[in-house]
């Protein structure tokens, strides 16, 4: 797994790439808190997912607990079709708030 | 006989005929009271000499054999309790033997009174008066009188109405008892072959709990049989099994089996041959079983290595194995069962399983009827095995058990079966329990579902499972300790892979894995959830032989 954060909009854009298992998703949920410890709406791209587990996914449901206490914006964007398929199985894809892009966000 | 040598002089009561049927009652709702023959016998004594006006009164029984009278209970100022009579002997056996009430006024006159009693006890019998007891024309025994207290002593007219009339009553209230003890022993028997039952299924291994190529089934039939099975794993990595058919029934059939299966269990673990196996059980139980039991058993190991198993059969059915192009090969015994000679020496045998399976049974499956009402035999159960084949072992014997139940809806004796079958594993893998020997996992478990078919969607769900699952043991049975292994198992189980995970953690308690519920959002405890929600089927449980722990997951190829 690689990632990049970048910002746009007033978002911050943690974007992960790659297979996110055990062995790096301590570092993807890393990257997902500091940017809201710094108080940054966040927003999470999948874009490049090519696998995620269940830790990966427990990131993410932090990430959004997380958030929710500190009255911050949280979402996903353009979740690709593997992480999309473990999102639904967790039943999670209604909790999520998911858009297709930044701008689409935005909106 | 003992017909009366004058006519009997009329000897009335001064009952009523209120009076007497209040007495009868009274008598009648006493013996009706009492469910226990030794007391109801007491009450009847107790009553019939008070009410009758005689000096003692005594019932005889016929004893179980019919060849003797007994005298169960009486009252008077003799105590002949035990006395033992001919049943032809005295005006008792008169009565019994013609089932008519005997009366002799005047004893001395009278051929057929045993005088022993008087001579040996100083009381001096002058009138007797005796009443068979009868229940539905048969007679059980004989109600006597000695002696009338009122009158001239003697008995009389009246008198026999009477004493027919009570002892109508007795004999149904001994037979009432009689039937309600019967009933308590056939409940005690039933109790008794429950318990043996419990004590047989306490010694079965469960089958939800092993990860191991061997499956048994046994099916109890109304009665408790002696059958058995057991299987394990040895430290070293092979597999001992045994079955056996323990003779007779019952609570003594029970306890040879839990002795036989302890001995087997505990000598297996030092002894690897299996002909001396049951030779050294043999002589055991020959020196210590009850005579005539004995015990029809085939014991063995499988080397999963080698794919070779070794076994020795005592007198019981043959094994048979089916190979890959559907032929068999049987293994009949050449020793007789355990327990009858001992110093015997039991040979081994070995056969090799390429790619076939090996199957066990006791003579409950083939004594079965097929639906001509005739027994099976071993042709009928290789045709049965047949019909089965080509489906996953516990798919197998389930349609076994649906075959048999079909034609006899209860077994008449415990059907009990044991396969052994060594799949051709598809995936072996032996990773270190470390977080980055994830993506060489999954690559190989998404390589070995696309061989076998697995599409798209079928590959996901199984890298998915194994990925998970493998997590769980590094989270939590090593708790983060990478210096554990990992063994990830698949095989080819007909139209479905089997996929089989161990570690060599301390045991984790099965029933403490549970999914969490989806509802708690939280992050964490998703991936039991995930490979329950992927899989067809999964059981977890603890390794036998060693430490460590299991997942065993089934999914069905699309």
């Amino acid at each position: 797994m690689t990632y990049k954060v970048t910002t746009e909009s007033g978002f911050s854009i943690v974007h992960l790439t790659g297979d996110i298992d055990l062995s790096c998703s301590p570092e993807a949920r890393k990257a997902i808190l500091d940017r809201l410890a710094a108080s940054q709406h966040t927003l999470v791209d999948l874009s490049g997912v090519t696998y995620i587990d269940s830790s990966g996914i427990a990131s993410l449901v932090e990430g959004y607990q997380t958030a929710r206490k500190k009255n911050l914006q949280f979402g996903l964007i353009a979740v690709s079709e593997p992480a999309l398929s473990v999102l639904e199985l967790a039943r999670l894809d209604k909790v999520f708030p998911i858009h297709a892009s930044v701008a689409d966000r935005a909106k | 006989m003992s017909t009366p040598a004058a006519p009997l002089p009329p000897d009335p009561y001064g009952f009523s005929d209120g009076e007497l049927a209040a007495m009868l009652a009274e008598l009648a709702q006493d013996f009706a009271s009492s469910l226990n023959v030794e007391e109801t016998l007491q009450h009847a004594v107790d009553q019939i000499i008070t009410h009758l006006h005689a000096e003692a009164a005594s019932i005889f029984l016929l004893d179980e054999t019919r060849r003797a009278l007994v005298c169960r209970k009486c009252a008077g100022p003799v105590d002949i309790t035990g006395l033992r009579l001919h049943p032809d002997e005295g005006i008792v056996g008169d009565s019994v033997r013609s089932g008519r009430v005997q009366i002799v006024r005047d004893v001395s006159q009278n051929p057929s009174f045993a005088a022993g009693v008087d001579q040996d006890t100083g009381f001096i019998t002058r009138s007797i008066l005796c009443a068979p007891l009868a229940v539905r024309g048969e007679t059980i025994g004989a109600l006597e009188l000695i002696n009338k207290r009122s009158g001239d002593g003697l008995f009389a007219g009246a008198d026999i109405h009477l004493a027919t009339t009570v002892a109508a009553a007795a004999a149904l209230a001994i037979h009432n008892a009689r039937m309600a003890e019967a009933l308590v022993e056939q409940e005690r028997v039933r109790k008794e072959l429950e318990l043996a039952r419990e004590i047989q299924l306490s010694l079965l291994p469960t089958d939800a709990a092993s990860d191991l190529p061997i499956r048994g089934i046994n099916l109890p039939a109304r009665e408790v049989s002696g059958d058995f099975y057991d299987y394990f794993r040895l430290p070293d990595g092979r597999l001992y099994f045994s079955i056996a058919d323990v003779s007779g029934k019952g609570m003594n059939a029970a306890l040879l089996m839990a002795k036989t299966t302890s001995l087997l269990r505990c000598l297996a673990k030092t002894t690897p041959d299996p002909g001396e196996l049951l030779s050294r059980v043999n002589d055991e139980i020959c020196e210590t079983a009850s005579m005539g039991m004995f015990v029809t058993i085939v014991t063995g190991f499988v080397e999963p290595r080698t794919r070779r198993i070794l076994l020795s059969n005592g007198g019981h059915l043959p094994p048979l194995m089916r190979a890959r192009d559907g032929s068999y090969t049987d293994l009949p015994p050449q020793m007789p069962p355990l327990g009858i000679l001992p110093g015997l020496a039991y040979p081994t045998d070995t056969l090799v399983l390429d790619g076939g399976c090996v199957y066990l049974f006791t003579d409950g499956l083939t004594e079965s009827l097929d639906s001509d009402s005739k027994q099976l035999g071993l042709a009928g159960v290789k045709r049965l095995l047949d019909s089965a084949a080509g489906t996953s072992p516990d798919t197998r014997l389930q349609t076994i058990v649906t075959e048999l139940e079909a034609v006899s809806r209860r077994f008449n004796d415990d059907i009990t079966m044991l396969l052994i079958e060594l799949g051709e594993p598809v995936l072996l893998l032996q990773i270190a329990a470390d977080p980055r020997e994830l993506a060489q996992v999954r690559t190989a478990v998404q390589e070995a579902a696309e061989l076998e078919g697995c599409g798209q969607k079928c590959v996901a769900d199984i890298v998915m499972a194994v990925n998970e699952a493998c997590m769980n043991i590094i989270q939590h049975a090593y708790k983060g300790d990478v210096s554990g292994l990992i063994e990830i198992e698949m095989r080819r189980e007909a139209d479905a892979l089997e996929i089989v995970l161990r570690d060599f953690a301390p045991p984790v308690d099965p029933g403490g894995i549970k999914p969490r519920p989806l509802e708690e959002l939280r992050p964490g405890g998703l991936g039991t959830f995930f490979i329950r929600e992927t899989m067809d089927d999964c059981r977890y449980g603890n390794l036998c032989g060693r430490d460590g722990n299991f997942l065993r997951m089934t999914k069905k190829i699309t």
